[in-house]
């Protein structure tokens, strides 16, 4: 079976909403933000309201490197 | 014209050795006189002549990544040395300043990257500069929280530029700053085209996270009044122009509103006149708009302003001497005035 591409697993990280803050760790998530929640979430973590990043960055790949 | 008088200057070949000072440097290109260095040594006169006139308003207008490209110091001395009286500027170029105020960085890259690794790994690109998409980011949560504050403090007011430059430099802890040394210092600083920077981005997120209510307000009519009565409270003006577009039409539009003129002016751009562009336009067509006085003291560049600005003002700071003090008080004379009738 092939191994799922990364921009399809529900991370922050190829969220549409999330932008680098504690390069690959964190992001800042703008939706949060505006919401009034804490903004700084998990590159590995993922909400409810997770849309697809339609550009491709690497925070998924780094983050799990990091985080071996 | 007789011939004699057609030749009567002859080029001086410049002569280096390991002792030359960047304005011995300078007076070598003012003997040999020729194209790009005979601009840049007869900019140099120029704006000593400016600096040197205590009844003249220097106008800093500054276009262009100057921040970025390493000119953040320089700025800040030229203010903080009275070698400026009024900056005119983008407000990318004071985002920039920001950043690094809240310890941010700028990064040395190359203009051959390959953006589409640079999108992948957040970093933004400005020609061979590389700036990380969270110092943007910091800066976002930073001045919203500013935004916040100076909204709190002002209740209600709407701000001009120039007031919000200083209370962001207020909130800015940091000594090499411009907006920093521009508040110690009580220099004006105009941004025209606040809103087409970061500034704008931010003031969404503070305005969205309040619920529009109990916002910062700044009116962009509001510096209009200061400008052109800092013109025309001023015996003479001057513009050291670094780029073009809206900072230098600003300066060039409070002249011609005082129906003065600026007396004089010194343009660094590598932009070209024929597009009809301000940037490129030259300063004879200035001329022919009453924004400077046909006899004004001036000169354009032609130049990378990362090369030229800083050895322009490196060799007049020389001529200057380290004791030279220049005192003029008219932009903190009309601000306050303006202030009494409000």
């Amino acid at each position: 079976m092939r191994k799922r591409n990364s921009s399809s697993q529900r991370f922050c990280g190829n969220c549409t909403s999330h932008n680098a803050y504690n390069y690959p760790c964190e992001v800042f998530c703008t939706r949060r933000f505006l919401q009034g929640k804490d903004p700084i979430v998990e590159t590995l973590w993922h909400c409810e309201e997770w849309n697809a990043n339609a550009q491709e960055c690497n925070c998924i790949e780094d983050a799990r490197e990091k985080q071996k | 014209m007789r011939r004699e008088e057609i030749l009567s200057e002859q080029v001086d070949h410049v002569r280096i050795n390991g002792k030359l000072t960047v304005d011995q440097l300078i007076r070598q290109f003012s003997n040999s006189g020729s194209f790009g260095a005979g601009r840049i040594s007869t900019a140099c006169d120029i704006y000593e002549r400016m600096v040197r006139d205590e009844e003249c308003t220097v106008f800093l207008a500054l276009a262009g990544a100057m921040v970025p490209a390493g000119m953040r110091t320089l700025v800040a001395d030229m203010i903080r040395k009275h070698l400026v009286d009024v900056v005119v500027t983008t407000g990318a170029n004071m985002v920039h300043d920001a950043i690094e105020a809240v310890g941010g960085h700028h990064y040395k890259g190359h203009w051959l990257a390959d953006d589409r690794i640079l999108y992948k790994n957040h970093a933004y690109r400005i020609y061979d500069i590389f700036v990380p998409e969270e110092d943007f980011v910091r800066l976002d949560l930073k001045l919203a929280d500013m935004y916040d504050d100076m909204a709190a403090d002002n209740e209600g007011k709407s701000l001009s530029s120039r007031e919000f430059a200083w209370e962001l430099g207020k909130r800015l802890n940091d000594h090499d700053s411009v907006l920093r040394a521009a508040y110690e210092t009580q220099t004006p600083v105009f941004m025209p085209a606040l809103r087409d920077s970061e500034f704008g981005y931010i003031y969404h997120l503070h305005a969205s996270r309040n619920g529009f209510k109990h916002l910062l307000s700044v009116d962009a009519f509001k510096e209009v009044p200061e400008i052109i009565n800092i013109c025309r409270n001023s015996p003479r003006n001057g513009m050291f122009v670094i780029g073009g577009g809206v900072p230098r039409n600003t300066v060039q539009s409070a002249a011609l509103a005082t129906k003065s003129g600026l007396d004089y002016a010194v343009i660094v751009t590598m932009d070209r006149q024929e597009t009809g562009g301000l940037s490129g336009s030259t300063l004879e067509e200035t001329v022919s708009w009453g924004k400077l006085k046909g006899e004004a003291d001036r000169v354009m560049v032609v130049a990378d302003a990362t090369i030229a600005f800083p050895l322009i003002v490196a060799s007049v700071v020389e001529r200057l001497g380290e004791g030279f003090v220049r005192r003029t008080r008219v932009a903190a004379e009309v601000l306050e005035g303006l202030e009494r009738q409000q």
